[in-house]
């Protein structure tokens, strides 16, 4: 089974622009970020925590704590992947507890990632306050999550895949929509 | 990464990259030792069994608490007392353990071969191998390149010598196995008696003399030797041992500065290592200790968690 | 009445030219020759087929008396008629050991009243084999025994063995010796070399035969008495023998069919099953070779399946726990002959049948060496091989009791297709 790019969803511009205003969004929502702590789900979404924490130096000048998450051990749909699912690392900069922890990740789909992000979150330390940012929400929630703060909303069909490209693992910035075929 | 290693019997046929993969899984692993809640539900619903013919608290407990961390059941059979004593065979006894659901079976047997035999005759359990007679103790072998690799980072080109009763031992021919597939130059050294007939089969050398076995070498790793050997009449007497072959400091400081001294435990004080080398800044022991359970989690895991039965 | 056509007719040394005939009547052959025809004979057209004596195993461990769970006379003979084999010789460590004229007796009454192969008994050296006493050698040979033997062991001392040697002389029957220095082998399970070093199994050295071998040898120079030494599988061994033969001495040998199949490398590469644990074990890749080389130049003298079945509860065990010894009458012959072919047939066909019928024999007491040739008013012992007929190895369908074995799979070729004991047929594959 292969994938045949269909569309480009978001050039590298369209993913600053949302990452920036995301950023600000973070900041009015938490009425400042006394308490934030940023999590990346391994693993795009560990380099977009990171560029929504480079914008907020930059306009906050206050470097806000970034910590990944491996969600790998907690998943409850691996049998679904094809490939065996590697477990990367998980580390938090400081502890979790009582601070608002907003997970971030590239594509919302079912919810189940979030899920188990949750699970893992609630295993590493008790935050005050969990929310949810991410690149691209795609539809088809199987479960009661919906992300707080989102770069772009993106109407998909079941048969479509939207990949999110960054330049840290995938040379290039850029976020597109994909097709199954068969073959 | 497709794992393609269903049971884990023996490590005769891991290439490096396969040794690599599981050493930064298991480096993953290990950060989960330290949370405050260990544990993850990877392996929920799992059912593993620990099946030990031979008395183990060591391994048995690593595998353990590998698998409760992982949240799998865990159920421990150990041979006295039980159905074996009376006879079942461990052809029956499998059967018996896995009619009751058991997903996987960590098996350590007296007689080399068992771990093979038994992933033989279960159908669906996944084998792993605890330690099998003289053969092979795979995650033994995996924890201490764990070890090593966490210390070193590359352990190509690096020099390792085992010291001890490499004959009667499971441990050596599965280091052995794992070491020179990381690329490591590997040497024997200890009495003549204690060494495989034919060292050249095992792609090792055998060096007579312990002091040039060592020399330069990045591990020494120290064997147990075991009472019944010198019963048997293959060296005079566990004073001779340690005065040719034991890991004082001289000996260790033959060795590169940056050497690590390893053991599997338990260690004979004063037989083939002495307290100051064993409890001394170049001894890796407790790590290895802690290494088992992160290298067993990485090894189950990859083994049982998200496959469908 | 039976009349063979059109076979190519082997007589215990050497081929026809072309192809001939043989008539069998009244469990006698009858005539030999080119278009024989006889009113009232049943025909069989052995166009492109072998018509060779009966072969004659020399080793075979049937369990009965004591074991029968494991194999009886009965099943044992079927089996070996399966084989092709039209005789094998019992071998006598039963329970109670065969040590006696009326065991002796035993299994000659019990494998005639099968009527499958015949039967004969090798009788034990020493009482109950224990090494300790010498057996009622003249009362055994009296009731028909063909070969002395304390196989499983050696002779236990050296001095019991010179003194056997002795004793037996007078009555022209062998001492088979199982050559085997006890001491260098007890505990282990597998060649000492490559295997016993990767293995981490207690390995048995190649010395612990040669000095079994040796002691033979010398013995037999020492008192001129003829010894048979079964079993060889190292190279040193088989030197030895060529050695003694060079030096005119009386001493025979037999090879087993898996030692010239497999090595110890097979017990590494089947992951250490215990169908390939086997007394004496199965040796290098340089020692299977040697055992090739002496069998195309002659020092070895027969082939002997040394046949060891076990029950399946016995043997299906981790290979450390499981028994010795490996089952293989029923396709002994394929065996050794898809080998032969796959190693571009190293020496002429004679010389292989040879190894089973006129070789073996030449080591039974006089009386019975005209087991393995074919000559007119002999007996009608008689085997039809189909040489191309291709098939694989199903233990399920074994007559033995066996079900546990190494060939277990194998394609082989060269099978037996009729066999033929007094002119009666005791295996028939060909009608149908």
């Amino acid at each position: 089974m292969t994938l045949r790019e269909k569309a480009k969803l978001m050039s590298e511009t369209d993913m600053e622009r949302a990452i920036r205003r995301m950023a600000h969004e973070i900041v009015e929502m938490n009425k400042g970020l006394e308490k934030v702590v940023l999590v990346g789900i391994q693993r795009r979404g560990v380099f977009l925590a990171q560029r929504i924490r480079d914008v907020l130096r930059q306009f906050e000048q206050i470097k806000v704590p970034t910590g990944e998450l491996d969600i790998t051990l907690y998943r409850d749909d691996l049998t679904l992947l094809h490939d065996h699912p590697v477990v990367h690392s998980t580390s938090m900069p400081l502890d979790i507890t009582g601070k608002h922890v907003v997970l971030v990740d590239d594509v919302i789909y079912t919810g189940r990632t979030i899920r188990a992000a949750l699970d893992a979150l609630m295993d590493l330390g008790r935050p005050d306050i969990v929310q949810l940012a991410v690149l691209v929400d795609r539809g088809h929630r199987e479960l009661p999550i919906a992300p707080n703060f989102v770069g772009k909303n993106v109407p998909t069909s079941r048969e479509e895949v939207v990949e999110v490209r960054v330049k840290e693992i995938d040379g290039i910035n850029e976020v597109v929509i994909c097709e199954r075929q068969e073959g | 990464m497709d794992w393609k290693h269903r049971h884990v019997l023996d490590l005769k046929d891991w290439k490096r990259e396969d040794i690599l993969f599981l050493l930064d899984q298991a480096k993953n692993m290990d950060e989960l030792i330290d949370r405050p809640i260990k544990k993850v539900p990877a392996l929920r619903g799992k059912l593993v069994v620990n099946l030990f013919f031979e008395a183990s608290t060591r391994t048995r407990v690593s595998f353990e608490l590998a698998e409760k961390l992982l949240s799998a059941d865990v159920v421990n059979w150990s041979a006295s007392g039980s159905s074996v004593s009376k006879g079942e065979t461990l052809r029956d006894t499998a059967w018996t353990l896995e009619a009751m659901g058991a997903d996987a079976v960590v098996v350590r047997h007296g007689a080399s071969g068992s771990a093979h035999y038994l992933a033989r005759k279960l159908r669906r359990a996944v084998v792993f191998n605890g330690g099998d007679g003289a053969y092979s103790h795979p995650t033994q072998a995996l924890l201490d390149a764990y070890t090593a690799w966490k210390h070193f980072s590359n352990l190509e080109g690096r020099k390792m010598a085992i010291l001890g009763d490499v004959l009667h031992s499971r441990v050596a021919r599965s280091d052995i196995q794992v070491f020179k597939t990381l690329g490591c130059e590997v040497v024997l050294s200890g009495p003549e008696t204690l060494m495989p007939f034919d060292v050249d089969s095992l792609g090792v050398r055998y060096e007579p003399d312990p002091v040039k076995a060592v020399k330069n070498a990045d591990i020494v790793y120290l064997l147990r030797i075991q009472r019944e050997r010198q019963e048997e009449g293959l060296f005079p007497s566990l004073d001779e041992y340690h005065l040719r072959f034991g890991a004082d400091e001289k000996l260790v400081s033959m060795a590169s500065k940056s050497a690590l001294v390893m053991h599997p435990g338990p260690i004979n004080r004063r037989v083939e290592i002495d307290s100051s080398v064993a409890d001394g800044a170049q001894s890796r022991i407790l790590q290895q200790v802690r290494s088992g359970v992160a290298v067993r989690m990485a090894l189950l895991y990859l083994c049982l968690g998200g496959v469908m039965a | 009445m039976m009349l063979f056509k059109n076979a190519k007719l082997f007589d215990g040394r050497s081929f026809f030219d072309g192809t001939c005939d043989l008539l069998v009547r009244e469990g006698q052959i009858e005539a030999l020759g080119r278009d024989l025809s006889a009113v009232d004979a049943e025909n069989f057209d052995l166009s492109g087929k072998v018509l060779s004596p009966g072969f004659v195993d020399l080793h075979c461990h049937m369990r009965d008396p004591g074991f029968e769970w494991r194999e009886d006379i009965e099943t044992a003979a079927a089996a070996a008629a399966a084989g092709g084999f039209s005789t094998a010789v019992a071998m006598p460590n039963t329970d109670p050991a065969t040590d006696n004229d009326a065991l002796v007796r035993y299994v000659i009454e019990k494998g005639k009243r099968a009527g499958f192969a015949r039967i004969l008994s090798a009788g034990a050296v020493t009482k109950n084999r224990e090494g300790k006493e010498l057996a009622e050698m003249g009362k055994m040979a009296a009731a028909g025994c063909v070969l002395f033997t304390d196989d499983g062991a050696p002779v236990g001392s050296s001095r019991l063995f010179r003194t056997a040697l002795q004793y037996s002389r007078a009555l022209g029957i062998r001492i088979m010796e199982h050559p085997e220095e006890t001491s260098l082998s007890r505990g282990g399970q597998v060649n000492e070399g490559r295997c016993s070093s990767i293995a981490g199994l207690k390995g048995i050295p190649a010395s612990a035969e040669e000095i079994g071998v040796f002691r033979a040898v010398s013995l037999c120079r020492e008192t001129g008495v003829p010894v048979h030494v079964t079993h060889l599988s190292t190279r040193n061994s088989v030197s030895l023998v060529r050695e003694a033969k060079k030096e005119g001495l009386p001493v025979t040998c037999d090879v087993t069919p898996h030692h010239l199949r497999f090595s110890e490398q097979s017990v590494i590469d089947s992951g250490f099953d215990s169908r390939f644990k086997v007394n004496p074990p199965l040796r290098s890749e340089e020692d299977l070779e040697s055992l090739w080389e002496a069998l195309a130049d002659g020092t070895i003298d027969a082939i002997a399946t040394d046949h060891a079945p076990w029950h399946l509860d016995e043997k299906d065990l981790p290979f450390q726990e499981a028994p010795f010894g490996i089952a293989s009458i029923e396709c002994a012959f394929p065996g050794v002959f898809t080998s032969w072919l796959n190693r571009g047939k190293p020496f002429g066909l004679e010389r292989l049948l040879a190894l089973f019928t006129s070789g073996p024999s030449s080591v039974l007491p006089h009386e019975w060496s005209s087991l393995g040739k074919l000559t007119v008013k002999g007996k009608a012992e008689l085997v039809v091989l189909d040489l191309d007929l291709d098939r694989k190895v199903t233990v399920e369908e074994w007559k033995s009791k066996a079900r546990l074995s190494p060939w277990e799979g194998l394609s082989l070729s060269g099978w037996p297709v009729m066999t033929l004991v007094e002119g009666r047929v005791v295996f028939d594959r060909l009608r149908g």
